[in-house]
């Protein structure tokens, strides 16, 4: 039977998983009565946020002018901090769908995912969703499809993944457009593995397409980055329903068990081969992903006096949860940390925010631990004074600053399309944070591409809000890193009853260093609590001052009325006071809650 | 405390399927009431609590249950709480005289006078009057008349406790209180011309707007009226009212922390300087010419701060025998179903460590403190005898805490600062 493999790739929100329940069952896969929305979403997170974080594959069949084909796709994540899911994803194909919604035209990551699939040598159809909405202007996105991304205009598929209009037509054109899996290339088996998850009972679940060769059940495998070697107890494939099969073939994509038990046994981009016939080259892997944003990790605990402070174990229950949800998310990176102030915990690197977020609430949610986070920041390459260059993702580990000869910072190309009336405030915007401006180039009637170099740590925190805000959320972005430059930066210290506090340290420019401190400062003074006692609060840089701030003690705690039924619930109240809130930390003899530690991201404007 | 030493605290075990039962209402007939080998056992109760669920309108920062528009149920409620009454007789005149008899709200004053009279018969009836007993009622300035003034006092109430908490139209206003301040005075002149004198007004301070010297206007206005008692509250904002979800909401900006601490101590210093003791965290008692006499003071709330027993009756009332709690159900249609006891709910029997915590809870609050006996011999119980040692000796050298005559108590300072003080005695 004829395969064709293939991703869906769009900007967010474009349809992507919509147009994929589409998919499932124009080809029957599922019926009308068990379809739900966006069914391939299946994580709890995924369904609840509404958007998609990882990349799923399922196999489907279609007839075409009589012919039986086989689809594998995969739905793929949109927004930008997964471009490393979607990426993945495309090695594993031949072709995409690049999915634009009519109403919103071609977006930031529009583009980027299209030069990605460009990249792979893949064929591409442009597919234009959600017609079926008034505000819809297909003719209109056809032509920026082709202004922008040079695909022809009269290439464009019109659907809507509501409706299901147009959905035959594109299986059609996805069995006659679509280029058949390349022929195999060796004799011996090679397999991709494209993605992994860790499943309770079966441990390490292998996703992989099959390029040259076969696999069945029984076969010994061997993975060639790691050498080392496991039984295929179980093969299948989604459709969508896990679905066991005893073999896979040229060009398939499906799962494996084969008792695997650890992480270090599986790399995503790892080439499979069979154990008795190896082949002698692997296939190309995947550029390991690279991570943008660095924060720690610490077991939320409350204060001091409780009983369960700093009990053993909880770092323990965060280590478990971490290294298990690495074997689903190998894009993150995670090593221990301790901090004199916060303990034992871990420093982290993500992807983006985004990712930062959704890895601390699965954590939480699937590892059952609370975590204190401290502010992300991103790596910096500083120069010695020796000459020798460190990479550090901290800005507690940054060296004496009389051994520093200079510290380079990471930049980003950063590419806006917005509305052409809102160039102006976003030049603002960007000139604000030290940037540069590279090109601005036209889209359509009343639209624009705007191209800026910024350092990487002035846009990751607030600078797509403000994008969002200045645009009336029309504007989208996508950014890539392009090197590191030097710039005077340095490292401003804060103390917090006089005790420096690494977690809160930052780094920035040195211009903005005073005014930053301030806000900074600021924040801190609402967002801990007054304590028995004074709590001077101060920045610096080096020995010096720079800003300070004091936050009073406490004057009045003391419960009004205490009578008989009362009782039960205040003396619940006050052990909760005694207690201390949870993701609290207590350094020295004063508390911080979780907030606080975000404190240093405020940009003010 | 009837305190720990007694050994009737180890024989009550609430008999679990009594509690966890969720088919049949839990009611206190059968976890303290039903007979056992060797025939009922006696307590002293020396303190009913009696709960009228009746408002004309619902106050923004209040958290007692109370319901408005129910003039259709105030009868039922009446006959109901009289069938309550009777049941509880056995327990209230087994063991020693009824000292004190709180009815409180709601509205009391709410009830018509027949309805008052009827109800007094019975409690007099059940708690056989007595010259030294406090009887308590709570009252609206709105609801005050001569007839019912005449009523309550034939029927033995001898204290009258009068919501009026600020005189100031404005800030009532805030609080959605619906009264107007006039009738305050009224009701004072209505009570007086009944012959009651003994009467207490409650103040609250630390209104969203208030200053200080609003605040010490209202004081004075209430020190003119001569009352024998004053409580002053500073706001708190309870969960689930409308005050502390505007409050969040950012519509109403609670009053600075130190400004709310300086009216505190402004009250201190004013009511002692009117003549009046301070005798428990936010309660003043007019001081009698007989300077050691405590005369004033609300002999029923001393009940609950020395961890005394008392009786609960009516919706949503709580009660205390030997360190168990219990409250009646809080919703009056479940109320009238039930009987003759009716359905409780949050049944808590604290073990001896809990005990001796809220045993500094409520003793710490009276400003007079603690026996350092009393305070020993908790300490050298419980499992967490040497951490509260630890957490009282801190208290005592950062001088939130002080040793005088023979008692433990809170200093001035640490008046400010109880709760931080007891949260770790707890
Ligand atoms: N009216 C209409 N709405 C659509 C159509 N396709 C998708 N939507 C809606 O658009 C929203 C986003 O759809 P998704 O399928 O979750 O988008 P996605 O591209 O998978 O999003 P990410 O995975 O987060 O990148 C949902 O509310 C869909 O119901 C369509 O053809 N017409
Ligand atoms: S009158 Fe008293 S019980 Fe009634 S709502 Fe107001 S504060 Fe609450
Ligand atoms: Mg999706």
């Amino acid at each position: 039977m004829p395969i064709r493999n293939f991703s869906i790739i769009a900007h967010i929100d474009h349809g992507k998983s919509t147009l994929a329940d589409r998919l499932l069952q124009a080809t029957h896969a599922v019926s009308d009565r068990e379809a739900r929305e966006q069914m391939l979403d299946s994580m709890d997170l995924e369904r609840e946020r509404g958007i998609t974080i990882k990349a799923s594959a399922v196999t489907v069949q279609h007839t075409y002018k009589g012919q039986e084909y086989e689809l594998n796709f995969i739905d793929t994540p949109g927004h930008v901090d997964f471009a490393y899911e979607v990426s993945r994803a495309l090695t594993a194909c031949e072709g995409a769908i690049l999915v634009v919604d009519a109403t919103q035209g071609v977006e930031a990551q529009t583009v980027a995912n299209a030069y990605l699939a460009v990249e792979n040598n893949l064929e591409l159809i442009p597919v234009i969703n959600k017609i079926d909405l008034p505000a819809a202007q297909p003719e209109r996105v056809a032509m920026e499809i082709e202004q922008v991304l040079g695909l022809p205009a009269e290439d464009c598929m019109y659907v809507s993944a509501k409706t299901g209009k147009g959905i035959t037509e594109l299986l059609d054109a996805i069995c006659e457009k679509l280029p058949p899996p390349r022929p195999p290339e060796v004799e011996e088996t090679r397999a991709l593995i494209f993605d992994s998850n860790y499943d309770d009972y079966r441990g390490v679940i292998v996703y992989f397409r099959v390029f040259d060769g076969e696999l069945n059940v029984g076969d010994k495998i061997r993975m060639m980055g790691t050498g080392r070697t496991f039984q295929i107890t179980e093969l299948g494939r989604h459709r969508p329903q896990p679905e066991k099969v005893k073999t896979l073939g040229h060009a398939q994509v499906g799962y494996m068990v084969a008792a695997i038990k650890t992480l270090e046994d599986v790399r995503v981009g790892d080439t499979i081969t069979l154990d008795a016939r190896p082949a002698s080259q692997p296939l190309p892997g995947y550029k390991e992903p690279q991570q943008m944003v660095f924060c720690d990790f610490y077991p939320a605990t409350a204060s001091a006096e409780s009983p369960s402070a700093g009990k053993k174990g909880e770092f323990e229950a965060l280590r478990d949860a971490i290294n298990r949800l690495h074997l689903n998310d190998a894009s993150f990176t995670f090593e221990t940390e301790h901090s004199e102030a916060l303990g034992f915990g871990f420093r982290c690197g993500f992807l983006g925010l985004l990712h930062m977020d959704i890895v601390q609430e699965r954590l939480e949610r699937e590892g059952g631990v609370e975590i204190v986070q401290t502010a992300p920041t991103v790596s910096y390459q500083v120069e010695l004074t020796g000459g020798e260059i460190v990479e550090i993702h901290n800005p507690a580990d940054l060296p004496d600053p009389s051994t520093i000869r200079s510290i380079r910072e990471p930049i980003v190309k950063v590419e806006i399309i917005c509305p052409t009336e809102n160039i102006g405030d976003l030049m603002r915007l960007c000139e604000g944070r030290r940037g540069t401006f590279k090109a601005q180039k036209f889209i359509s009637e009343g639209r624009q591409i705007l191209d800026y170099e910024l350092p990487l740590a002035e846009i990751i925190y607030d600078f797509y809000d403000k994008l969002k805000s200045i645009t009336r959320g029309y504007g989208t972005m996508d950014y890539d890193i392009v090197g590191y430059r030097q710039d005077r930066l340095a490292k401003v210290s804060i103390l917090v009853n006089n005790v420096p506090v690494e977690a809160l340290s930052l780094i920035c420019h040195r211009d903005n260093a005073e005014q930053r401190s301030r806000l900074i400062l600021q924040k801190l003074k609402k967002q801990i609590d007054r304590h028995q006692f004074e709590i001077p609060l101060q920045a610096a840089i080096g020995g010096k001052i720079i800003a300070r701030e004091s936050i009073k003690a406490v004057r009045k705690n003391v419960t009004a009325k205490c009578y008989g039924g009362d009782i039960t619930r205040k003396r619940k109240l006050l052990e909760k006071q005694k207690e201390g809130k949870k993701r609290m930390k207590t350094i020295g003899s004063v508390t911080i809650p979780q907030e606080a530690f975000m404190a240093v991201l405020d940009q003010g404007e | 405390m009837p305190p720990l030493h007694t050994s009737t605290t180890a024989q009550i075990t609430i008999e679990a399927p009594a509690i966890q039962g969720k088919n049949r209402a839990v009611t206190i007939e059968g976890i303290l009431l039903a007979d056992r080998p060797g025939g009922p056992r006696q307590w002293d109760i020396p303190g009913v609590y009696i709960h009228v669920p009746f408002c004309f309108h619902k106050c923004h920062y209040c958290d007692f249950y109370s319901i408005v528009d129910s003039h259709d149920r105030q009868q039922a409620f009446t006959q109901r709480l009289i069938q309550e009454l009777n049941a509880a007789s056995p327990v209230l005149c087994r063991s020693g005289p009824v000292e004190t008899i709180f009815v409180g709200g709601g509205t009391p004053t709410l009830l018509a006078a027949q309805q008052w009279e009827h109800l007094l018969g019975v409690i007099n009836r059940v708690m056989p009057h007595l010259d030294r007993r406090e009887f308590t009622v709570e009252a609206n300035p709105e609801t005050v008349t001569a007839e019912l003034a005449d009523v309550l006092l034939s029927g033995g109430v001898n204290r009258v406790s009068i919501g009026c908490q600020s005189f100031n139209h404005h800030h009532l206003k805030t609080l959605e209180r619906w009264h107007d301040p006039e009738n305050v005075f009224r009701s004072v002149e209505i009570l007086r011309q009944a012959g009651l004198a003994n009467f207490n007004l409650d103040l609250i301070f630390a209104i969203p707007g208030q200053t200080l010297d609003d605040w010490l206007d209202d004081l004075d206005r209430t020190l003119a009226l001569q009352p024998t008692h004053i409580s002053c509250y500073g706001l708190m904002y309870e969960p689930n009212t409308p005050l502390t979800v505007k409050m969040k909401a950012g519509r109403i900006q609670p009053v600075e922390q130190d400004l709310e601490a300086q009216m505190y101590e402004a009250t201190i210093d004013r009511l002692a300087a009117a003549g009046f003791e301070h005798y428990e965290i936010s309660n003043w008692a007019r001081q009698p010419l007989n300077p050691m006499a405590t005369a004033n003071r609300c002999r029923h709330n001393m009940i609950y701060w020395t961890n005394r027993n008392w009786w609960p009756l009516g919706p949503s009332a709580s009660g205390h025998v030997e360190g168990l709690r219990w409250k009646n159900v809080p919703r009056l249609g479940e109320y009238l179903d039930g009987g003759p006891f009716p359905p409780i709910i949050d049944v808590e029997q604290l073990d001896q460590d809990g005990r001796i915590g809220e045993q500094f809870m409520l003793g710490l609050r009276l400003i007079e403190g603690m026996k350092l006996e009393e305070v020993e011999a908790l300490l050298s119980h419980g499992r967490r005898g040497q951490q509260r040692r630890l957490a009282i000796e801190r208290s005592l050298s950062e001088g939130y805490l002080v040793g005088l005559n023979g008692s433990l108590r809170l200093s001035r300072r640490g008046l400010l600062l109880a709760d931080s003080v007891i949260a770790p005695l707890i």
